[in-house]
């Protein structure tokens, strides 16, 4: 199956199918969406912060991404879910879309930075190109809805 | 026509006003700073009162994150203010007359009224919150009604586009 | 020192709420939410309004029906910045101009329409959506003749 076939399977599936004919379905998952970004980008914030200095300055390194791990795991799962929810409403519309692609590679990146920063030192660089790869994401998910 | 609603439509048809609602991007990238500054301020305000429940930053006192965060937070507002006053000044006609925005500015108020009375109760008391358990029930009350709060402005924020 | 007693305030905000129920706009609207994927319309008419705005633009259009009674319909279409990066410019119709629309008809049975082709007065045809607004994809199908 390819992956154009599998946007289409997913398309006209019955979750596809529900959230394009409902009336609230897709603002409803939009809204989640939204308020995971706002958890999730706050954890973010804070960490690349305080891996700066600037905020926590007592706090060891490292100590406060920690400590906002699970708020910033939960809040991200969240953030796919509903993302892969949006996404089914019209996935051949957003395959095609520049945009939409580009968020899907930034995503990548930022995940995969998040995971080696786990294994490797140089918090702080590796905070700085987390946020920016996560705002690249967040800008480019907007840049979905007006290209 | 109400003198507010003459208003607003003098406001929207301004030289500023008209150009941002016929903008080819100027709108769009207005709209993109208002939305993900939303994580400025919701998103250190939702963790503020994460913090006040006992649920994460445990081993950080109330005191130490309200103290890290606060700045964060009213540059938030700084950025959604502005961007939300562009935003407002380009529909204000249509915008006075939707109820989505209506709603959304009311529990605005009524955010910035829970913040004031929390910290006009608690300021005293706040640096001897030290174990979870510590924080007064009235203090954990206030944070839960900030959390729904801010989850209804974005909500609204979003339905904005519906009405 | 006496604490804020905060109930009479959420009070006063929920009766403030409730008394913008039922205040009735004529705002913007997201498609699935507005529109029917299933109502294809093809509108034919001369242009009696423009409005070029963000988040939408719109374009009313005097239409003839079967029995000669022009109706006045109203066209949804993207912002002007998605608009223009489909060659589709602002001063490219006019007041009085002629327009083909094909769209998706408002749920609510109003004379609305999401436009998602427009036939214009040159001959050219461009896309008049929004993308990722939950639409369907494509365009409709013109009526068979």
């Amino acid at each position: 199956m390819t992956l154009l076939q599998a946007c289409e399977w997913l398309g006209s599936s019955s979750i596809g199918t529900a959230i394009r004919t409902s009336k609230w379905g897709f603002a409803l998952i939009e809204m989640v969406h939204l308020l995971a970004l706002a958890l999730f980008g706050g954890t973010l914030l804070i960490s690349a912060l305080h891996s700066c200095g600037v905020i926590f300055k007592g706090s060891p390194p490292g100590a406060i991404a920690r400590e906002l791990g699970a708020a910033q795991l939960a809040s991200l799962l969240a953030m796919i879910v509903s993302g892969i929810l949006l996404f089914a409403d019209g996935p051949l519309r957003y395959y095609a879309n520049a945009a939409f692609r580009v968020k899907l590679l930034l995503i990548a990146a930022a995940v995969l930075t998040g995971l080696l920063s786990r294994f490797r030192g140089e918090a702080k660089v590796a905070a700085l190109l987390s946020v920016t790869l996560w705002l690249g994401a967040a800008v480019a998910g907007r840049a979905i809805g007006v290209l | 026509m109400t003198l507010v609603q003459l208003a607003c439509q003098w406001l929207a048809d301004t030289a500023i006003g008209t150009r941002i609602r016929e903008s080819d991007n100027l709108f769009s990238v207005i709209e993109t700073v208002h939305v993900l500054g939303i994580v400025l301020i919701a998103g250190t305000i939702a963790i503020v009162d994460l913090r006040i429940l006992g649920i994460l930053l445990k081993r950080q006192s109330v005191g130490a994150v309200l103290g890290s965060l606060v700045k964060i937070a009213w540059f938030g507002f700084a950025v959604m203010a502005s961007s939300g006053l562009l935003l407002f000044w380009s529909e204000a006609d249509k915008l006075y007359l939707n109820p989505a925005f209506r709603l959304k500015m009311i529990l605005l108020l009524l955010a910035g009224a829970n913040r004031w009375a929390f910290h006009r109760a608690h300021d005293s008391g706040i640096a001897a919150w030290s174990a979870p358990a510590t924080v007064p029930r009235r203090a954990r009350l206030a944070a839960i009604v900030s959390l729904s709060l801010w989850t209804g402005i974005i909500v609204l924020g979003r339905a904005i586009a519906y009405w | 020192m006496k604490q804020l007693n905060w109930k009479p305030v959420l009070i006063a905000g929920l009766l403030s709420m409730g008394s913008t129920a039922g205040i009735d706009a004529g705002a913007h609207h997201s498609f699935a939410a507005e529109f029917d994927g299933d109502k294809p319309v093809r509108l034919i008419g001369t242009i009696t309004k423009i409005e070029w705005t963000n988040p939408h633009s719109y374009f009313y259009l005097d239409v003839k029906n079967s029995q000669g009674v022009v109706a006045s319909w109203g066209c949804e279409a993207g912002n002007p910045g998605a608009l223009s990066r489909r060659g589709w410019q602002r001063g490219d119709i006019k007041i009085g101009d002629t327009l083909i629309v094909d769209g998706f008809l408002a749920k609510d049975g109003s004379h609305l329409i999401d436009a998602r082709r427009v036939t214009l007065p040159d001959g050219r045809i461009v896309y008049g959506g929004t993308p990722g607004d939950g639409g369907p994809e494509g365009n409709p199908s013109p009526p068979k003749p």
